[in-house]
């Protein structure tokens, strides 16, 4: 190839044949320089992003409380989730607020603030709202969002057999249009 | 490559290093400032002298408020703690704050988080392209100042809102912050330590549940104590919420039948839910809750 | 003794012409508190660096107590504030060392701004010096977690909601944060790595920057 002829030129007289000696030994030590970046780096940031890439699991049905607990009154109900974060292993405990609809239909409602992920709670200002103490924010018994927050509250999933209520994961909410 | 000397020029190396021999000309002179008005001094010792005396100052001020305030600590994180009001530290309060604001909340929240601060932000990291003119003096650049003053006014404004909002959460929710609610009982138990004499560092035990069955405790998953006390009827320390293992030394039976009948601080009264005789039956059952000895 | 050491270095290494440099710079009266005490809001920057500095070295300390894993954090900080020789000011340096660097570099943010020092030549200057600004606010936020209290825990869940409004990759943006799908082990293990290792490292890299265009183009000069 042309490199042969390079051989002999002086850096001086190489303008002619396109590349120089010394442009090609910069663009060698660039690329090196690239490889060795790349090479260290790569996997340092596939191990950064990991979370990001990994598989979610798939939720599970919990067994909650007693289908004839729950009234009209949205209540606060807590029950244990299994957990795996990362090498951590835990059973927590989450909150849902169970009520009933008029039409006697039980659904169970997150308290996480659909503004900026403060917990919410039933009434805590006496006028039958969920409120937000962070920034104030305001849901009906349903969940939907009157000032502040831009969605209404989650909703998980739910189901009642042999008068047990069951939830399972959370889900944008559904009673809301 | 030219970098040889040019044969008239005698630089002596130390030894086979690059290091250049000591020739006999004095220390090098940086340029000085006799182009600005006033005296000028050498930055080590004359200067800095004066810095680092802004700097003792500075340093016992700080000494003494940290000896004096203790860096607040809460009780351990509880991620199903409804009742914690979240405050980001005091220098978050402003942006805080604003995302509370009619426009950059609900439908506008991208505006509030991104849009907004981005400019703002944006702003002042491109200043120097922004602001071109010569002209230093801030009252001959109106323009430059008055955005900044009101972008100050503004920061301060909104920090002043947040807090007092958070003040007066505190105060509807009947909550004490929790590095304080802490502080006060290691007091006490410090305190109630010191009477008792000795034992000092009593290990926290479990305190376990007297007369499990009870017909009592059925009462209280009626009553919906447990709503508030947790199933296993430990309470929320960090919520002020009692535990009921071990409440009978805290409370006499007649204590518990005012509570559970009037309510206290946060909780409700409970005389329309249950019946005198239900209220005596559960508080005989919480006074006998005490430590085993 | 001791000047035979360094004339011993100074031989082989010569490095008197650097730290020269650094000594004998004339530093001009406008700046200078003896002077004019108004001057003191020149001093902001130093005071700014001096905390930074005991920042680094109180953090340093700190980690020999602290472990970032959410079984033990709390208790490790509990342990190395309350039962810990001299541990509750050390922390409380730490702790209130962070609003006070905030404070002062606010202080001389706003002294560089209403002299108009960022003007030409010292654009790159204030650049670099606002970037600074960010990683303190980003140590603020990372170190705020790592006591795993409640307030930490609720202002961290709370920022991360901020970070995944952004459009697009908001969700990314948060699961990277979190090192997983919630605010938990993950998370404080990569705060604290952010906290000690890279926003560190980072700020160290900028200062250096700061203060080599400081040195370089010397003070602005009086309005």
């Amino acid at each position: 190839m042309s490199n042969h002829e390079h051989k002999d030129n002086s850096h001086r007289s190489a303008m002619k044949s396109g590349m120089s000696r010394r442009q090609f030994l910069s663009y060698t030590l660039g690329g090196a320089g690239a490889f060795m970046a790349a090479g260290m780096s790569l996997p340092m940031i596939r191990f950064a992003v990991d979370p990001i890439l990994k598989k979610k699991a798939g939720g599970t049905w919990i067994k909650v409380v007693e289908a004839s607990k729950i009234t009209n009154e949205p209540q606060e109900f807590k029950f244990k989730i299994h957990q795996v974060d990362g090498w951590y292993v835990s059973d927590p405990e989450l909150t849902a607020w169970i009520s009933k609809d008029d039409q006697g239909n039980a659904f169970a409602l997150s308290p996480i603030c659909k503004h900026l992920g403060c917990t919410i709670a039933w009434n805590t200002e006496k006028n039958n709202e969920y409120v937000c103490p962070c920034h104030n924010a305001h849901y009906t018994k349903d969940g939907k969002n009157l000032v502040v927050a831009p969605k209404p509250l989650d909703e998980y999933d739910l189901k009642i057999e042999n008068d047990w209520v069951y939830l399972g994961p959370v889900k944008a909410n559904t009673r809301v249009v | 490559m030219a970098h040889g000397h040019k044969s008239n020029e005698k630089v002596v190396f130390v030894g086979d290093s690059r290091v250049r021999k000591k020739t006999k000309t004095g220390p090098s002179v940086p340029p000085d400032y006799s182009s600005y008005p006033g005296k000028s001094e050498a930055f080590i010792p004359n200067f800095l002298l004066k810095e680092w005396m802004v700097g003792v100052v500075v340093l016992v001020g700080f000494l003494v408020l940290t000896i004096s305030e203790a860096a607040p600590l809460g009780y351990p994180a509880d991620p199903t703690n409804a009742a914690f009001i979240p405050m980001p530290d005091w220098y978050f309060l402003f942006l805080y704050q604003f995302l509370k604001l009619q426009y950059v909340s609900k439908d506008y929240v991208v505006l509030g988080t991104v849009g907004v601060p981005g400019i703002a932000f944006g702003a002042l990291l491109l200043a120097p392209f922004l602001d071109t003119g010569k002209e230093r003096r801030f009252y001959r650049r109106p323009i430059t100042s008055l955005l900044m003053i009101m972008a100050l006014v503004s920061c301060f404004w909104l920090t002043k809102q947040s807090w007092d909002h958070y003040q007066h959460e505190l105060e509807i929710t009947n909550t004490i912050p929790e590095h304080i609610l802490r502080e006060e009982k290691a007091e006490e138990a410090a305190k109630k330590a010191a009477e008792s004499g000795g034992g000092g560092e009593a290990a926290e035990v479990e305190v376990p549940l007297v007369d499990k069955d009870d017909p009592a405790v059925e009462l209280t998953k009626k009553a919906q104590c447990v709503a508030c006390h947790g199933a296993d009827l430990k309470g929320n320390e960090s919520s002020g919420i009692p535990s009921f293992h071990g409440i009978g030394d805290e409370y006499s039976k007649e204590d518990l039948v005012d509570i559970v009948t009037n309510g206290k601080n946060n909780m409700p009264p409970f005389k329309d839910k249950l019946t005198a005789e239900e209220i005596d039956q559960l508080a005989t059952w919480l006074a006998k809750q005490k430590k085993p000895e | 003794m001791l000047k035979g050491v360094y004339n011993w270095i100074d031989e082989r290494l010569d490095i008197t012409p650097m730290w020269r440099d650094v000594a004998d710079h004339e530093v001009p009266e406008h700046v200078n508190p003896a002077h004019h005490f108004s001057a003191f809001v020149y001093c902001f920057g130093g005071l700014t660096f001096f905390i930074t500095v005991i920042q680094i070295l109180s953090g340093m300390f700190l980690t020999m107590y602290f472990v970032p894993d959410i079984i033990n954090a709390y208790k490790s900080v509990d342990y190395l504030q309350h039962k810990v020789a001299f541990g509750g000011i050390v922390r409380g340096m730490h702790h209130w060392g962070a609003s006070l660097v905030i404070v002062m570099m606010f202080l001389h943010t706003l002294r560089v701004f209403f002299t108009g020092s960022y003007k030409a030549p010292r654009e790159m200057n204030w650049v670099v010096g606002m970037l600074i600004f960010f990683i303190m606010l980003g140590l603020g936020f990372t170190g705020y977690l790592l006591p795993w209290d409640n307030k930490a825990y609720f202002a961290t869940k709370v920022g991360i909601q901020i970070a995944e409004s952004v459009p697009y990759i908001g969700t990314y943006i948060k699961e990277l944060m979190q090192g997983g799908e919630i605010v938990g082990a993950e998370t404080l293990t990569r705060f604290f790595a952010i906290h000690v290792f890279f926003l560190p490292g980072a700020l160290l890299a900028l200062l250096a920057a700061h203060f080599f265009m400081i040195r370089k183009q010397g003070i602005s000069g009086p309005l």
